[in-house]
């Protein structure tokens, strides 16, 4: 029931929040259309999204939704599969430039000194890197997976993660709790494990999100100028072709849907984000 | 002129299978022109002694052991013999002062009565000298010929006295002369039995009240359940107390002189039984054990191979519980302790700590005693925290050495921390940010468990947990235990951070401005607490606090620190009453609602001088010029005060 976290047990406190935070609320509903969409959409649709077998730039019908673009290809077959990819690229990429950051963060804060100075200035570096145009190249010169990509993504990104974990760690390092801890004979694992790490718990979620968010509006960018394999669906690839033919009445269903999912995608991390924040943190609660 | 020698006198209470042990192997010398006094709780065989000396034991006393009078052997005698001894050699005053009268016959008679009985003196001229004896008391002549139930508490008493004195004894057996009397009929009989000492009487003064024992007597006698604990100067009984026993004894006695008074011995001790189970072992193997109230035959049967005061000691350590402790010389005192007397639990040897520029503490030393309160006082950024930070092993001083419990603490530190730090608990000044807002109460409270890995068992943690919030009279329900701090007052979460120093029974408690953000009735509550449990756990603490009226109610001793140094230490009482440096003064006169004339922060750091002068209205140029000289030690007890111009009275 107690956990050593803090964290309140779930049918205790959050069920009922959900109902009354309205932010927390439309982020879980699009969170979960989104999610179901990723996990289980590309196994509703009957078309493989690569399969050139109907008739280019049909309009919507019963057999379509969404239409068929100029390849033949199912347009919601290629939503749903590119959406998956879009979705993977930003988690891994989230997920990596975070552990990246936290572990650079804290280190810099707990020992401090030269880890403290190298760590910092090699952020600094980092920072002054341009992702996209690195990316670019890569991409294009090295002909990178999306893997490979999305984690050299991460080792761009986790400086400012890092910094705003360092900041903070070296707010809470010195509070006066964490020195009882360590009078109580509190190792330094322990007191990272169950002082420092649960007090830095916002800082995850903003650091993931952020970097989730970036890198997914990343991977559109990259797919929207090529610099994928054209066989790998994704949202910028089905933004790009739709803008070849905007002269023609598609934009509704073929341009649209991708731009539409993006958007919810990003706000849905964003929501669910800032609603999660308060309800981890105990002191928020109450406000 | 006559001396009594007691040696390894035994009484046992026959009663039945199980009897009573009254007295054990108590040696004792009563000598001419002394007064020896005998103090103890009720129950420790006090008149038992008195009442051995005197031949009056009821029959199913058996004695062993010997008791001369000079060379004459009394145990053994016969009642004749006795009797020639008995008032003419030795008197005795009773306790319970008018159960001891005859209430039929007029004072004066029965006073009387012994010359008429031993010395065949005629009846008119027994009652002549009776009458003097009794106006020699200070009993008006009228009152010669009263009935006891006319007379007062403390002209009983007087007469009694008379009584005793009537033959002129060379021996004087006093039981509870004072119990009952107010404090000018007190020190009327206290001036008599003064006046029988220079009189070359060998007096002992059995008595529950210490104030008496100490100004009255030349030595003091500590007994507990019929044994012998401390010998010592009387003047030592407050302020140099060896035994734990004696200790406590005097904690709980309101005293004027002492501040903290009231403190009470945890646990109870009650009578020693002695019996032999016949039906469980053959033969019958006769011993002993403590039977407090409360406690049946079975749960209470514990047989005290080791110290009797074991159970109740605050310091006992395992060596306490093997086997029957002598007694040992501790300088002037004899102590029957196995660690002779109170330990010195932490020991500071010229710690100082400086941090970039600022010398936040110059070199000090301390030394703490088991079971005592010690209160740290000063003014802000005087090095309070930082001494009892070193002190408490957080903080790492720069030079000097530190030990606690006899070890060096800072091998200590390197070589096992945790260990160290199983045996200090601290409160912290700030309640509220001493916890992490994430946890519960219960994850609070049990966090040194889960540091040390003591328990690990979920159900076993909440026991512990909820035991020692009961300790500090918080709630045990679960619904509290899954609170989280935001959703206290301060009051409540000082307790729980309390619960949490205190959960693992620490020897050693390190409390800086523990109420100081709390408000008075909170505050009250949280000492009065803290006090308890200090009494009952036994802890040793070092108390923090700007408030020397504070420290003035909790503290055994104080200390008071002005820039980094401590400028006097002693027995709280004395601090107050008499304080010698003119800082410890000017802080009890600011306490008193006096106002500051000087600024603060005029203090001359750093260079040779006081830290004082600059503020000190008594500073000369030796002052300014000098730093203050070695401590220097004032009526030889434990005040210690750096000045070059104490002040006296």
């Amino acid at each position: 029931m107690e956990s050593s976290r803090g964290i309140p047990s779930l049918h205790h406190s959050i069920v009922p929040r959900v109902s009354k935070d309205p932010w927390l609320l439309a982020g879980a509903v699009l969170a979960l259309v989104l999610a179901m969409a990723v996990l289980i959409g590309p196994y509703l649709t009957p078309y493989d999204p690569n399969d050139m077998a109907f008739q280019p730039l049909s309009p919507p019908s019963a057999a379509h939704w969404l239409g068929v673009n100029d390849g033949g290809m199912d347009i919601l077959s290629e939503l749903l599969y590119g959406l998956r990819n879009t979705v993977g690229f930003g988690l891994l990429t989230g997920i990596v430039a975070l552990g990246l950051g936290v572990a650079a963060g804290l280190a810099a804060a707990w020992f401090g000194g030269p880890v403290d100075h190298i760590t910092m200035r090699f952020a600094d570096i980092l920072l002054a890197v341009p992702a996209v145009m690195i990316l670019i190249l890569m991409a294009a010169f090295f002909r990178l997976s999306p893997v490979a990509l999305a984690l050299l993504l991460a080792l761009l990104y986790w400086p400012t993660t890092a910094k705003g974990i360092r900041a903070q760690a070296l707010v809470v390092k010195s509070r006066l709790h964490i020195y009882a801890a360590r009078q109580m004979g509190g190792s330094g694992v322990y007191i990272i494990r169950h002082h420092l790490l649960p007090e830095l718990f916002p800082l995850y979620l903003i650091g993931f999100a952020t970097k989730a968010r970036m890198a997914m509006f990343m991977e559109a960018s990259l797919s929207f100028l090529g610099l994928f394999d054209p066989s790998r669906k994704s949202l910028g690839m089905m933004i790009s072709y739709a803008l070849k033919y905007y002269y023609l009445d598609v934009w509704w269903n073929w341009l649209l849907p991708p731009i539409l999912c993006l958007t919810l995608l990003i706000m849905a991390v964003t929501l669910l984000v800032v609603s999660l924040e308060k309800v981890f943190n105990p002191r928020l609660k109450e406000a | 002129m006559a001396e009594i020698c007691i040696k390894d006198l035994s009484v046992v209470y026959r009663d039945g299978d199980h009897s009573l042990l009254a007295l054990d192997q108590t040696s004792l010398e009563l000598k001419a022109g002394r007064i020896t006094a005998l103090v103890g709780e009720s129950g420790s065989g006090k008149t038992t002694l008195g009442k051995t000396i005197m031949g009056l034991l009821p029959e199913n006393a058996e004695l062993e052991g010997s008791i001369k009078l000079d060379d004459e052997q009394i145990i053994g005698k016969d009642e004749s013999d006795l009797n020639r001894i008995r008032w003419s050699r030795i008197a005795m005053v009773f306790q319970n002062g008018p159960a001891n009268l005859n209430p039929v016959l007029r004072i004066v008679d029965q006073v009387a009565e012994p010359l008429v009985q031993h010395h065949g003196m005629k009846k008119s001229d027994a009652v002549a000298r009776a009458r003097e004896a009794l106006q020699g008391m200070g009993l008006r002549p009228d009152l010669a010929d009263r009935f006891p139930h006319e007379l007062s508490g403390g002209e009983v008493q007087r007469t009694l006295l008379a009584m005793a004195l009537i033959l002129d004894p060379e021996v004087l057996i006093l039981d509870e002369p004072t119990a009952a009397l107010d404090a000018m009929a007190k020190s009327f009989v206290a001036r008599t039995i003064r006046n029988q000492r220079s009189r070359q009487k060998a007096i002992l003064l059995i008595t529950h009240d210490l104030d008496l024992a100490r100004g009255l007597a030349d030595n003091v006698v500590v007994l507990y359940l019929g044994q012998i604990m401390e010998t010592m100067p009387a003047k030592d009984l407050f302020a140099d107390p060896c035994h734990p026993y004696t200790l406590a004894l005097s904690r709980s006695y309101p005293t004027l002189e002492a501040t903290r008074d009231l403190g009470g011995i945890r646990g109870d001790g009650f009578y020693r039984v002695m019996h032999a189970h016949a039906q469980k072992e053959r033969p019958p193997r006769e011993h002993s054990h403590i039977a407090a109230p409360g406690f049946s035959h079975e749960t209470g049967h514990v047989i005290h191979a080791g110290c009797l005061f074991e159970p109740r000691c605050t310091q006992s350590v395992g060596e306490c519980r093997k086997e029957a402790v002598p007694m040992f010389p501790a300088g002037d005192h004899m102590v029957r302790c196995v660690r002779r007397g109170i330990v010195t639990l932490l020991h500071l040897e010229s710690v100082s700590k400086r941090y970039d520029r600022t010398t936040a503490l110059r070199p000090t030393s301390l030394e703490l005693r088991a079971g005592e309160i010690f209160c740290l006082v000063g003014e802000t950024g005087s090095g309070k925290t930082t001494l009892a930070m070193i002190a408490a092993g957080v903080l790492n001083q720069d030079q000097g050495g530190r030990s606690f419990e006899g070890r060096d603490m800072d091998r200590w530190i390197r070589e096992g921390y945790r260990s160290l730090a199983r045996r200090i608990g601290v409160i912290y000044q700030n309640p509220a940010d001493a916890v992490s807002h994430r946890l519960s109460v219960l994850d609070i409270v049990a966090e040194p468990l889960k540091i040390q890995s003591e328990v690990r068992e979920p159900s076993e943690i909440r026991d512990r947990v909820r035991r020692v919030l009961a300790d500090v009279h918080l709630s045990t329900e679960s619904e509290f235990l899954r609170r989280y701090p935001h959703e206290l007052n301060m009051g409540a979460i000082q307790r729980v951070c309390m619960a949490r120093a205190l959960i693992l029974e620490p020897a050693f408690l390190v409390a800086d401005e523990p109420t100081s953000s709390l408000d008075p009735s909170v505050q009250a509550k949280i000492l009065k607490m803290l006090l308890d449990v200090q009494v009952e756990k036994g802890l040793t603490m070092l108390f923090v606090t700007h408030d020397i009226g504070l420290a003035r109610k909790i503290g055994d001793r104080i200390g008071v620190m002005l820039a980094g140094r401590l400028v006097e230490i002693g027995p709280a009482a004395r601090v107050l009453a008499h304080a010698a440096h003119p800082y410890t003064r000017r802080l009890i006169e600011c306490a008193q609602g006096e106002e500051e004339q000087s600024a603060l922060g005029a203090d001359l750091p750093g260079s040779a001088a006081c830290p004082y002068a600059a503020r000190c209205d008594r500073s000369e140029e030796r002052c300014l010029s000098e730093p203050p000289p070695q401590p220097l030690r004032l009526d030889g007890g434990g005040h210690v005060v750096w000045c070059h111009f104490p002040m006296r009275g």
